[in-house]
């Protein structure tokens, strides 16, 4: 065989294609393309927290500064003697409340007119101011020391303001006119000194208030029942106990320092635990998370109540007992609410929910029912039931996903063993797809947790810790919430300043708790389905 | 209607049958006449007529689609859970008792026709569990009774030696032809006349087939069992009479070794020589 008949041997190619954009192949553009939209997502989300926390991070600092200064201006120790004033004005109201049940019941059970019920009253109106003079002392002490406290306060802030000024003069190259500027160090001692020189004379006048106090009560009025009347003597114990926290205070006013340090921790825990927000006040800013936080809570807390039998019970009918037919309107239909813009659904709620839910309250056989009857129309009840129907699509969805996964063998065992439909669901697809239904549950409320229109809308926005003293009715009262806070605060705060950064701070909680919530489903969700296999 | 003695053989198109396994012992359970089932439009059985003997084994083979789960799921009317699926003309009959009458409760009827269905299904709850289900939805809640029930069906599945020492832990832990076993123990928990087996074994290796296979035989003689079946070997083995369907019609139903031995229908014949289905 010579070599010239060998046939032609073709080369044996695998290098990759040619053509090329910036350097990659097609393949690996495509592969870009996609990876990187899916990278995206992770970057934003990364981007988002770094945001959050990078404003967020200097709240503390600067929380920590307005703590400081609330002890060196002297303003803490004016609120510990303003505590024993609000006592007192606590205790009054008190006392308001047991005349109010007193002329309910005199009107009402006996039947007198107004004019005889204030005649019966006169002994006890007579008690009552009494009572209410007895604070005078201290509320002309508690009055004049604000003045001081503020005075001293404003003269740092305008100090601050000047160095800021200079500084910003400095920075700018402008030194004569930095120079002109007038900066004093403030002598907080030499300020405080009539702060503190007031000691004596507070003490003078506390022990006189609680020397009238204790003759005041000695004899308490006489009511018509023996309710009221334990009311009464539960009154003039209230009363003893808190005379006897008046050497306390005292205490605390003797050894009270303006040079004692403020610790970071302080800042963190005022923020934490505190019970208070309170902005833009001519006294001292409070940003305390606990009533928005609780205000949070308590509305998706009634949403969930709501929600949850709505969402599940329909996806469990829609799942296992309704004809095709039925499905085929229902599905959509609760689909469909997801749709609704918040902001319908809050102006719905301002405008008829809310209304409507007074109205109802305002029934007469009806008022058995815990809070009702209620006045604000805008309270934590209507935005719970709007959050609701906000919920209600997200569970129902997932839910019946959850069922939908509970193989049909299942269901069909439990048929062929003389199951009924009810028994069937209850004992068999309910447990086994429990944890699907749990994990929809938990992002229903992280659905509404991060709701911020209807909550700003229809929850009333007081800024105030609910009264869980009073019971179920506690769903009635007006709430303000954590999303709603930042929404209503955001546009107007000052860039950098302390209460711009606190908004920031409650979002991080919020972020957190919204993460928390999402991980807790995903988690449950993955063992569900290793447990059905 | 009472139900006659007499007849030992009940064919269609086919010659009479002189080899009875067990002649004349057994007496009819259930009565199939005239059936027409259609699901929504489709006519899904035609014109079956069938009698089924009480204790015995009856194997219903075909090739897929010929109808006979269908026919099955008519005897506890497990066919009522799929929408539009119904019977249009004709009766099926336990002990004169025809199933599909108005007054038929289905719940009842299903705790006297139990069922095994081809791929195991055992509820995702315990071993001890899932026998006791059929019970305690009967309101059985008495821990005593529970127990003697649960050994009595694991027993009675020939699982006890396997899993007595591991009741409470999951059903669907066990290897498939215990899962199966499992199945069959549930069934028999709530003591059923008739138990439907729809292919038991087809997800079954060849050492849990037989042991289902046997276990069978010796369910036989307390159950009336009706068995569909891919498995030619597994209806020879197992069944005393065979019904064979095609394209929704019974085309033969006599004694198994008059079906595989010397059938009277050449599509029978085609059928178990293997040629066709």
């Amino acid at each position: 065989m010579s070599l010239e008949s060998a046939p032609t041997i073709r080369p044996f190619v695998i290098e990759k294609a040619r053509t090329r954009l910036f350097g990659l192949t097609l393949d690996e553009c495509i592969h870009a393309f996609f990876g990187g939209n899916a990278f995206m997502a992770v970057v934003v989300l990364a981007l988002i927290t770094v945001f959050l926390f990078r404003e967020g991070a200097d709240f503390f600092g600067q929380n920590r500064a307005n703590l400081r200064i609330y002890r060196e201006a002297g303003l803490e120790y004016v609120d510990y003697m303003r505590q024993q004033e609000k006592d007192h004005t606590a205790l009054t109201r008190y006392l308001f409340d047991v005349r109010m049940r007193t002329v309910k019941y005199l009107t009402g059970v006996k039947g007198l007119t107004m004019a005889q019920t204030n005649a019966q009253l006169a002994a006890f109106d007579d008690f009552s101011s009494r009572y209410g003079d007895t604070v005078e002392p201290v509320r002309g002490i508690v009055a004049d020391l604000t003045e001081v406290a503020t005075a001293i306060k404003t003269k740092f802030t305008v100090n601050e303001d000047a160095k800021e000024g200079r500084r910003q003069l400095l920075a700018g190259g402008k030194k004569d006119e930095a120079a002109a500027v007038a900066i004093t160090n403030l002598d907080f001692k030499a300020e405080l000194a009539p702060l503190v020189g007031t000691l004596p004379a507070f003490k003078d006048a506390s022990a006189t208030f609680a020397k009238n106090l204790e003759q005041v009560v000695a004899t308490v009025p006489v009511l018509p029942t023996p309710e009221l009347q334990s009311r009464m003597l539960k009154f003039q114990q209230l009363t003893r106990d808190y005379i006897a926290t008046f050497p306390a205070t005292i205490h605390e006013l003797e050894t009270w320092d303006y040079t004692k340090p403020v610790p970071f921790t302080q800042s963190l825990t005022a923020f934490v635990f505190g019970r208070e927000w309170l902005t833009a006040s001519f006294w001292q800013d409070w940003y305390g998370v606990i009533p928005l936080l609780v205000g949070s809570l308590m509305v998706s807390f009634i949403a969930l109540v709501l929600a949850v039998p709505l969402g599940v019970g329909a996806a469990i009918y829609v799942n296992q007992i309704a004809s095709a037919r039925e499905q085929k309107l229902i599905k959509p239909a609760i689909e469909f609410i997801s749709a609704i813009p918040s902001v319908v659904l809050g102006f719905f709620g301002i405008a008829v929910l809310g209304q409507l839910l007074r109205a109802i309250s305002q029934v007469a056989w009806l008022d058995w029912i815990p809070g009702f009857p209620f006045a604000e129309r805008l309270n934590a009840l209507t935005a719970g039931c709007l959050l609701a129907l906000i919920a209600v699509p997200t569970i129902f969805t997932l839910a019946e996903d959850a069922l939908n996964n509970v193989p049909r063998s299942f269901k069909e065992a439990s048929f062929a063993l003389g199951a009924s439909r009810l028994q069937t669901v209850l004992r068999i697809i309910v447990p086994a797809s429990l944890s699907g239904i749990v994990s929809a549950v938990l992002l229903g409320l992280g659905r509404v947790i991060g709701e911020t229109m209807v909550v700003l809308l229809c929850a009333g926005n007081r800024i105030a810790i609910p009264d869980f003293t009073a019971g179920l009715a506690v769903v009635t009262q007006p709430v303000h919430t954590m999303t709603g806070i930042i929404a209503q605060e955001m546009g107007e705060v000052v860039r950098g300043s302390i209460h711009y950064r606190a908004l920031f701070i409650v979002g991080i909680v919020l972020f957190s708790l919204a993460l928390l919530i999402n991980f807790l489903a995903q988690k449950i969700v993955r063992k569900y389905r290793i447990s059905i296999g | 209607m009472e139900t006659s003695a007499a007849p030992a053989k009940f064919s269609v198109n086919v010659p009479a049958s002189s080899s009875a396994i067990t002649p004349g012992t057994a007496s009819t359970l259930i009565e199939i006449e005239n059936l027409d089932f259609y699901y929504d439009s489709k006519q899904a059985l035609f014109d079956i007529n069938l009698k089924l003997d009480d204790r015995r084994v009856t194997a219903f083979i075909g090739p897929s689609g010929c109808g006979k789960s269908t026919l099955l799921r008519c005897l506890n009317r497990m066919n009522d859970l799929i929408d539009g699926a119904h019977i249009k003309r004709g009766s099926l009959k336990i002990r004169g008792v025809d199933l599909h009458r108005k007054d038929v409760d289905a719940i009842e009827l299903r705790k006297r026709v139990g069922m095994v269905f081809q791929k195991s299904n055992p509820f995702p709850k315990s071993i001890y569990e899932n026998i006791t289900y059929g019970l305690r939805i009967q309101g059985v809640n008495n821990k005593a009774r529970l127990d003697e029930v649960v050994e009595k069906s694991l027993r009675g599945a020939a699982l006890w030696d396997e899993v007595k020492d591991r009741l409470h832990e999951s059903g669907l832990s066990l290897s498939g032809g215990q899962q199966q076993r499992l199945c069959i123990a549930r069934t028999i928990a709530v003591e059923p006349e008739v138990i439907l087996m729809d292919e038991p074994c087809s997800a079954l290796d060849p050492i849990a087939t037989a042991k289902v296979e046997e276990l069978i035989h010796e369910l036989k003689k307390q159950f009336t069992i009706i068995i569909v079946t891919h498995s030619m070997q597994q209806a020879a083995r197992c069944s005393d009479k065979t019904a064979f369907f095609y394209m929704g019609k019974l085309i033969e139903y006599d004694d198994t070794r008059t079906i595989f031995m010397n059938p009277g229908n050449p599509q029978t014949e085609a059928y178990v020589s293997g040629r066709f289905g």
